[in-house]
């Protein structure tokens, strides 16, 4: 996990209130981009309950930032592993 | 089935010399115990046909095609017919049927209260929630008729109709054996449920008897607009409506609260909408509103051209049939809901998919693992600016890797 990369507890989901994304909403489009933890892990990655495995962290990230790029925006969630 | 060869029962006639058409019976030779009947139209009822099959005092009438109109006072006649011969008990099979339109609702809700009369059950056997729904609907209505009614002069507000909510069908009960409660879902199709809509329309028309015109107004994609009317002065009536955004039909579609304008001649709610009721003759207004899950969606308004017309139990079924609108329109959302996710739950295992692929063409090609797989196929999207789905389908698609570039951050 890249030291630069570090992403503060509950940072994730402050990323997903502003992309007005459901936990649901978002957890469907982490499993759509392959992720393979399951709806309570990912609640508990948001929250930095756990910490996700940097390839989870990034399948997040990503699926955070498609959503900013469908809004219009850019790709303000980093990436670990990237 | 084998069906016997055409055992007509009567014919349907136009065009006589009082320029009247309908249906006009013969009789019906039902000496036979055990026979089988078939019957089937001619070419004016040419989508509806019954089999009627005897059996020890049993009676059960098989339908198919659909059933209103003209068609409607064949199965009137048939019924007739059938309940002449004295059954113990009824059975109406309409599995088969395709539709069932208000006229074919009256027709069997009249058989059953004949034969209640003289202590024989109805049975409808029928697949169908919507067709065990729209006769409940006639029931309550005809109970209400019967039996209820609220102090005179009493307002029958949100609070009022929400007690009532369990008017259970009698129907509904009188569905014996678990064969009979096999159900399939009413179909999310907007057609068919704009044709329930369209039934409980004419359905209030017939049988609140100041009703000289109905509607169902309903917001979709938050627009209000009538999806049902019973003629063209009661679509003009509410787009004066929305236009103005004006009136009870708007009120209660949007407050979710029942309006009732008496007298429109002393009505001062609505300025800008009034006086174009007025000119067309209309002289009371009843809306009231339809709810899914809670929410204000719509409202069904009943027109009459007299003024302070609507007596209290025609606010009574008014209220029965908007909540039995409701229901429709309920489960026909929750419908439309599960389908929805179904297929974003698809469409995801399709993204799912193509990823994956993707990742194992690269780990194949660069001999990393998955994760890393992953973190290349996304550096590759973000190069390029495209979702990762769409660069992982690129690459599926062409089943051959782009030119290494810095891009892939793979030392190659």
């Amino acid at each position: 996990m890249a030291e630069d990369g570090y992403v503060a507890m509950d940072a994730l989901d402050a990323y997903r209130q502003e992309a007005g994304l459901s936990h649901g909403e978002l957890w469907l489009r982490y499993f759509e981009l392959g992720g393979m933890s399951t709806g309570f892990n990912v609640e508990a990655f948001l929250y930095g309950v756990l910490a996700p495995s940097g390839h989870d962290h990034d399948v997040i990230a990503q699926a955070l930032n498609e959503r900013f790029a469908e809004l219009g925006g850019d790709h303000p969630v980093p990436y670990l592993t990237v | 089935m084998g069906i016997p060869p055409p055992f007509v029962v009567g014919y349907p006639f136009s065009g006589s010399t009082d320029g009247g058409s309908g249906w006009r019976r013969l009789a019906l030779d039902l000496e036979v115990p055990q026979r089988v009947c078939a019957m089937s139209m001619t070419k004016e009822t040419p989508d509806f046909g019954a089999v009627t099959s005897f059996d020890d005092g049993e009676v059960t009438i098989a339908l198919r095609g659909t059933a209103e109109h003209g068609s409607a006072f064949a199965l009137g006649a048939i019924l007739d017919a059938a309940i002449d011969r004295r059954p113990a008990s009824m059975v109406l099979d309409v599995a088969e049927l395709e539709s069932l339109g208000a006229t074919g609702l009256l027709a069997v809700f009249d058989a059953e209260k004949r034969l209640a009369a003289s202590g024989v059950t109805l049975t409808v056997r029928s697949p169908s929630v919507l067709v065990n729904r729209l006769l409940g609907i006639m029931e309550s209505a005809e109970t209400l008729r019967r039996e209820r009614s609220l102090p005179r002069g009493g307002h029958l507000g949100p609070e009022q109709v929400g007690e009532r909510g369990v008017l259970s069908p009698r129907f509904a009960s009188n569905l014996s054996g678990e064969d009979l409660r096999r159900v399939t879902a009413l179909p999310a199709d907007p057609d068919v449920v704009d044709g329930a809509l369209r039934l409980i329309v004419e359905l209030a028309r017939i049988s609140i008897r100041a009703a000289d015109g109905v509607s169902v107004s309903l917001k979709r994609h938050g627009v209000l607009s009538t999806v049902a009317a019973s003629d063209q002065t009661i679509l003009a009536m509410d787009a004066d409506q929305y236009s103005t955004g004006q009136g009870p039909c708007v009120d209660a579609s949007v407050k979710g609260h029942w309006f009732h304008a008496e007298s429109l001649a002393a009505e001062t709610r609505w300025p800008a909408f009034t006086p174009q009721a007025r000119s067309l003759g209309i002289k009371a207004i009843l809306s009231s509103p339809l709810r899914t899950f809670e929410k204000p969606v719509g409202a069904l308004n009943i027109y009459s051209r007299t003024a302070e017309s609507f007596e209290v139990k025609d606010q009574e079924a008014a209220a029965v049939f908007a909540q039995q609108a409701s229901v429709i329109l309920s489960d026909a959302r929750a419908d439309v809901s599960d389908t929805k996710m179904a297929i974003r739950f698809e469409e995801a295992l399709r993204s799912r998919k193509a990823i994956t692929l993707a990742e194992g063409i690269i780990m194949e090609r660069e001999g990393i693992d998955e994760e890393g797989a992953f973190s290349a196929l996304l550096r590759l999207a973000l190069y390029q600016g495209v979702p990762l789905r769409e660069r992982a389908e690129a690459m599926v698609l062409s089943a051959k890797a782009p030119e290494l570039g810095p891009e892939w951050g793979i030392d190659g």
